[in-house]
């Protein structure tokens, strides 16, 4: 029911990322209309790992769990800085297209997107742990997020 | 992978999945387009904030330019996804039949 794969801290690693994703639902059977958004979810959790954490340990690790109706995943960084992607700004998606810039939408999806999105950190250890789960029963972006806490 | 080349109506046919490692080549195909664009999406299988990101400078820059990007055959999915970025407020979106 679980599965664990370290990969490469690079854009490069969204390829083989991907395929773990896919190979896992079809192994568990999992209903693969929530397959894009946990790859979604996965993309934008990872590649913020890669851009803002450049010094970072060289591999990231990304465990998946089969849970009811859904999976659980948590990427797991190390000697990173502590930044809690529950607590980062939300994006103002309102704005004129003059006024629009391309990022910050990234964190402001996933936080849409996924049942529940949980941080933890040990400064001790330099090691954060981020966690999302989505499943079929869960909540879509009209619904309200059920944050797990730090 | 992504593909994308011009239809036989004009439209630009993008396909496949258009994450981060992907972006480069979509821009560098986005910068050479000019004018009023349809982006044909019904073979478009997955976007991220990336991928939103160059779907973004390209309109900034052909609207700027009196243009514009119109997205045709948007499946539920990227629908969704465009919704809760605001691009359904700076895009024309015809969603796929």
């Amino acid at each position: 029911m679980k599965s664990a794969r370290s990969f490469r801290r690079s854009f490069d690693s969204l390829e083989d990322i991907f395929a773990l994703t896919a190979d896992f639902f079809a192994a568990h059977g999992l209903d693969r209309e929530l397959l894009p958004t946990v790859d979604l979810a996965l993309e934008e959790l990872f590649t913020n790992m890669v851009k803002y954490s450049p010094a970072g340990a060289p591999l990231i690790r990304i465990e998946m769990t089969a849970a009811q109706d859904g999976v659980e995943v948590t990427l797991t960084d190390y000697d990173v800085d502590h930044f809690d992607v529950t607590q980062a700004p939300e994006a103002d998606i309102n704005l004129p297209i003059e006024e629009r810039k391309p990022g910050k939408l990234g964190l402001h999806l996933v936080r849409r997107l996924v049942d529940s999105l949980q941080y933890e950190y040990s400064s001790d250890r330099r090691e954060s742990r981020t966690t999302f789960r989505k499943t079929r029963a869960g909540r879509t972006a009209s619904g309200s997020m059920v944050k797990l806490g730090e | 992978m992504l593909a994308m080349n011009y239809g036989a109506d004009g439209a630009v046919v993008i396909s496949g999945r258009l994450d981060a490692a992907q972006c480069p080549a979509a821009l560098a195909f986005f910068e050479k387009v000019d004018g009023t664009v349809t982006l044909d999406c019904r073979g478009l299988e997955y976007i991220s904030s990336a991928g939103l990101g160059v779907l973004l400078k390209t309109q900034k820059r052909l609207t700027a330019a009196g243009g514009k990007l119109r997205l045709v055959g948007v499946s539920r999915h990227l629908q969704d996804i465009f919704l809760y970025s605001g691009f359904d407020q700076i895009f024309e979106i015809e969603p796929a039949r």
